[in-house]
C-alpha cells in the first residue's frame, strides 16, 4: 500500500450523539437534495423539459386568450350593440383578461400536477431497483432525511416548472390589469399544491416496488384530489336530502273566478306547508374544500364587485352556495325576488375563507405520505416490502 | 489502533418460509482479513446486511465496531465501510462526485474530504476517469469505486461483498495489496467471496458458511500442517510413478489433466511431508520440473470441509 490515508474521521459524536430516525440536519438535507438533483436532473433532458411545458403552456394561453376575447366580442356586439364607449372596450378588456387569466392558472395548477410527480413518484424505488438506496442509507443520514431531501429536490423541479409558466400567467394577468396580489396568491397557492403532490408522489414510491405502479397511484392520488372530490361531492348529494315540511308561498287571485282586471282578480299571497326534498350541501361542502381548484380559486382574491366573475370566482361562488345550502327564499314567491337574490349574495360574500383549511388538509396529506416514506426507508429493516431487494 | 471488529454470535435471518441465515458465529478481529466462504445462496450477502445495519436479524448477538447494529446503527455506520456485491452508481454522476457525495453523507469535513478523495482516485487507478460520469465505466471500474466509496470515511471496520468480482488480473492483485494494507492498518476486514483463489492470498482466517450455518473456521497460517494434495510434474512421468509407488503414496491423474503435461497428483499430511518426498525423489534421480499445491490452500480447506459435511 502506497497511499498514505489521511485520518479524515466522520463526525462520531454526531453519530454517538442522537441521530435517530426523524432527524434532519442542513448538511444531510443538502447532501440529498443535491444528489438528487444531479442525478436525475442531469439524466433526463429537463431542459428539454421544460421547454416543451413552456411552448404547450404558450400555446395554450394564447388560445385561451383568444377564444376568451372572441367570446367576449361577441357579446360585445349583441348587447352594447354599436355604440360602445372606450369605457365599455376597457371593461370588456379587462373581464377578458381575468377569464385568461383564470383559465391560465386552472391550466398550469393541472399540467403542474401532471408534470410534477415525474422526479418524486419514481424517487425511491428508482434508487433501490438501481441498488443505490442502500448505500445511502448506510451512511449517517439519517430516513427523514433522504425523504424531505428527495422531496426538496423534486419541489425545485415543479417551482422551475412554475416560473417557466410566469410569462404566460403575466401575460394573462397584464390583460386584465395587473394585479399584484392576486398574481402572489396564485403563485404561493400553485407553490404549496405542487409541494403536496411532489410528497404523493415521494410516499408512493418508498410503498410500491414498481416505478410504474407508484407513478399511477400518483396520478389517481392526484386527480381524485382535484376531480374526484368534486364527484364524490355529486355522489353524496343524493345522501344530503332530507324530506322537510317546507312553507311555499306564492300569488293567487283573491277570486279565481274574477274578470282580469275587477278587484277579485287581485293577487293575494297563500302560503301552505308542504313536504319536499330539501338538500343539505351545507353538510357535505367540505369534501370539495381540500380540492386544489377550489383552494386555488377560494384564495384568489375576488374582483371589483359590479364586474363579472372568471372561472375561479364561479368556483369559488359554487362552493360557497353549497357551504349556504338551501336556499329558503326559492320557497318564497311573494317577495321581491332581486333582493332575495342579493341578500343571498351578501351572505355569500360574508363566508369565511375555506381555502386555508383545504390547502391545510391538502399538506396534512402530503406530510402523511412524507412520513411513511421515513417510515419505509428506516433501516435495519425486520420486513422487507414484497419483491424489494434490499441493496 | 485497536477496535472490537466484528464479533457474530448465533445470528439467524428467515425471510418468510426461507431460511437465508440459520445460525451464523463469526470472528473478524481488528488488524486481520477474514475471508467469508460459502457456496452461493449460503447466507453471506444476507450475514452482511445484518453487519451494514441495513436488517434486523430474527436471533442472535452481532457486534460490529463495539457497537450493536440494530439499536445503535449511525454509530455503527461512522465505523463501518461496506461494499455491496451490485454495486449499483449513480449513473449521470462523475466519479469525484460519487466520493464527494458519500463523504458528505458521512459528514467528512468538506476539507478533508477533498484531499482524501484525490488519494482514493489514486489508490484505486481512477485518477483518469475522475470527472467522466460512472456509466462508462467498465463494471471492474465500477468495484474500484466501490472500494473507494466504502473507504471515504476511513472506516474501522470494512465488509466487502464479492469485491473482486469482475476485476481483471491486475486489479485483483492491486486489491489485494489494498486489503492487506487495510488490516495492517488495524482494521477488521471481511471479504466474502464463492472464488477461493482470489482469497487465498488475501486472508488470515477463513469461515466457511453452508446453508446459513457455520461449517468451519480455519486459520490459513497453520496451513504449513494441514492435508493437501500436491502436484508433482516430471520429464519422465513413467519414473516419477514408480518413484512415488516405491514409497506407498497412492497417485492420481486429476480429472481432465494430462499426466505428462500437468503431473501426477498426491496427497500428504503436511508441508514437512512434501519437502522430504521432493527431496526423495531428486535423490532417486527422478527428474522433478516442478511440485506445488494442487489447488489453493483455501479451495483444498474448503474442499475438505465441505466433504465432511457429506
Amino acid at each position: 500500500m502506497t497511499t498514505d490515508l489521511l485520518e479524515s474521521r466522520p463526525d462520531r459524536d454526531l453519530a454517538d450523539g442522537g441521530r435517530h430516525t426523524w432527524s434532519l440536519s442542513l448538511w444531510g438535507l443538502r447532501t440529498v437534495a443535491v444528489l438528487e438533483l444531479r442525478q436525475r436532473v442531469r439524466s433526463s433532458r429537463w431542459f428539454l423539459v421544460l421547454g416543451a411545458w413552456m411552448l404547450l403552456l404558450g400555446g395554450m394561453t394564447w388560445l385561451a386568450i383568444k377564444a376568451v376575447y372572441a367570446s367576449y366580442v361577441s357579446i360585445d356586439s349583441t348587447v352594447a350593440g354599436a355604440g360602445t364607449t372606450e369605457a365599455v372596450n376597457q371593461q370588456l378588456s379587462s373581464q377578458a383578461g381575468r377569464t385568461a387569466f383564470a383559465v391560465v392558472a386552472l391550466m398550469v395548477l393541472s399540467l403542474g400536477a401532471l408534470v410534477a410527480p415525474a422526479l418524486s413518484a419514481t424517487s425511491v424505488n428508482g434508487d433501490r431497483n438501481a441498488g443505490v438506496l442502500a448505500t445511502l442509507q448506510t451512511t449517517l443520514l439519517t430516513p427523514a432525511e433522504i425523504a424531505v431531501g428527495k422531496l426538496l429536490a423534486a419541489w425545485v423541479v415543479a417551482l422551475a416548472l412554475l416560473v417557466g409558466a410566469l410569462p404566460f400567467i403575466l401575460w394573462a394577468l397584464i390583460l386584465g390589469g395587473l394585479d399584484l396580489p392576486r398574481l402572489l396568491v396564485v403563485l404561493g397557492v400553485l407553490a404549496l399544491v405542487l409541494l403536496v403532490v411532489c410528497a404523493i408522489g415521494l410516499g408512493w414510491s418508498a410503498v410500491a416496488a414498481k416505478p410504474v405502479i407508484s407513478a399511477v397511484l400518483t396520478y389517481l392520488t392526484v386527480t381524485f384530489l382535484g376531480l374526484g372530490l368534486p364527484l364524490v361531492f355529486v355522489a353524496m348529494y343524493p345522501l344530503s336530502t332530507n324530506t322537510e315540511e317546507v312553507v311555499n308561498s306564492y300569488m293567487v287571485p283573491i277570486d279565481p273566478n274574477a274578470e282580469p282586471g275587477t278587484p277579485g282578480a287581485t293577487m293575494k299571497c297563500v302560503s301552505e306547508s308542504q313536504s319536499q326534498s330539501v338538500f343539505h350541501t351545507e353538510r357535505i361542502w367540505w369534501i370539495l374544500a381540500p380540492s386544489p381548484y377550489v383552494v386555488l380559486a377560494d384564495a384568489t382574491p375576488l374582483g371589483k364587485p359590479n364586474e363579472a366573475t372568471d372561472p375561479l370566482g364561479d368556483i369559488r361562488n359554487a362552493v360557497r352556495e353549497a357551504r349556504l345550502g338551501p336556499d329558503h327564499a326559492i320557497y318564497n314567491q311573494c317577495g321581491d325576488s332581486s333582493a332575495a337574490d342579493r341578500a343571498r349574495q351578501i351572505n355569500r360574500d360574508a363566508l369565511g375563507i375555506t381555502w386555508p383549511f383545504g390547502l391545510a388538509a391538502d399538506l396534512l396529506l402530503g406530510a402523511g405520505f412524507v412520513a411513511l416514506a421515513v417510515q419505509r426507508l428506516r433501516t435495519p429493516t425486520r420486513t422487507l416490502p414484497r419483491g424489494t431487494r434490499v441493496a | 489502533m485497536n477496535t472490537p471488529g466484528i464479533v457474530v454470535r448465533g445470528v439467524r435471518r428467515t425471510f418468510g418460509t426461507v431460511v437465508a441465515v440459520d445460525s451464523i458465529d463469526l470472528d473478524a478481529p481488528a488488524g486481520q482479513v477474514t475471508a467469508l466462504i460459502g457456496p452461493n445462496g449460503s447466507g453471506k450477502t444476507t450475514l452482511l446486511l445484518v453487519l451494514a445495519s441495513l436488517l434486523v436479524p430474527d436471533a442472535g448477538e452481532v457486534s460490529v465496531a463495539g457497537f450493536d447494529p440494530v439499536s445503535q446503527p449511525y454509530q455503527v455506520r461512522a465505523r463501518t465501510g461496506w461494499m455491496p456485491d451490485t454495486f449499483g452508481t449513480f449513473d449521470t454522476l462523475t466519479c469525484r462526485e460519487v466520493l464527494a457525495t458519500s463523504a458528505d453523507a458521512y459528514h467528512v469535513p468538506r476539507i478533508v474530504a477533498a484531499s482524501r478523495i484525490e488519494d482514493l482516485l489514486e489508490l484505486v487507478h481512477l485518477g483518469d476517469l475522475a470527472d467522466r460520469p460512472t456509466q462508462v465505466l467498465s463494471r471492474g471500474q465500477k468495484q474500484r469505486l466501490g472500494l473507494a466509496r466504502a473507504l471515504v470515511h476511513d472506516p474501522d471496520v470494512l465488509l466487502l461483498d464479492e469485491p473482486a468480482s469482475g476485476l481483471d488480473p491486475r486489479s485483483r492483485i492491486e486489491l489485494r495489496g489494498i486489503v492487506r494494507g487495510l488490516a495492517a492498518k488495524g482494521k477488521a476486514v471481511l471479504v466474502s467471496s464463492h472464488v477461493l483463489a482470489e482469497l487465498d492470498e488475501m486472508a488470515d482466517r477463513a469461515v466457511v458458511v453452508a446453508r446459513g450455518r457455520t461449517v468451519a473456521v480455519q486459520d490459513l497460517v497453520e496451513t504449513v500442517t494441514m492435508r493437501r494434495t500436491w502436484r508433482v510434474r516430471a520429464l519422465d512421468t513413467a519414473a516419477l510413478a514408480a518413484g512415488l509407488a516405491a514409497r506407498a503414496l497412492p497417485f492420481v491423474v486429476a480429472d481432465g489433466a494430462n499426466a505428462d503435461r500437468d503431473g501426477l497428483d498426491v496427497e500428504l499430511g503436511s508441508d514437512a511431508e512434501a519437502a522430504a518426498l521432493l527431496a526423495d525423489l531428486v535423490r532417486a534421480g527422478v527428474p522433478v520440473v516442478a511440485m506445488h499445491p494442487a489447488a489453493g490452500v483455501l479451495e483444498q480447506a474448503y474442499l475438505a470441509l465441505s466433504e465432511d459435511r457429506r
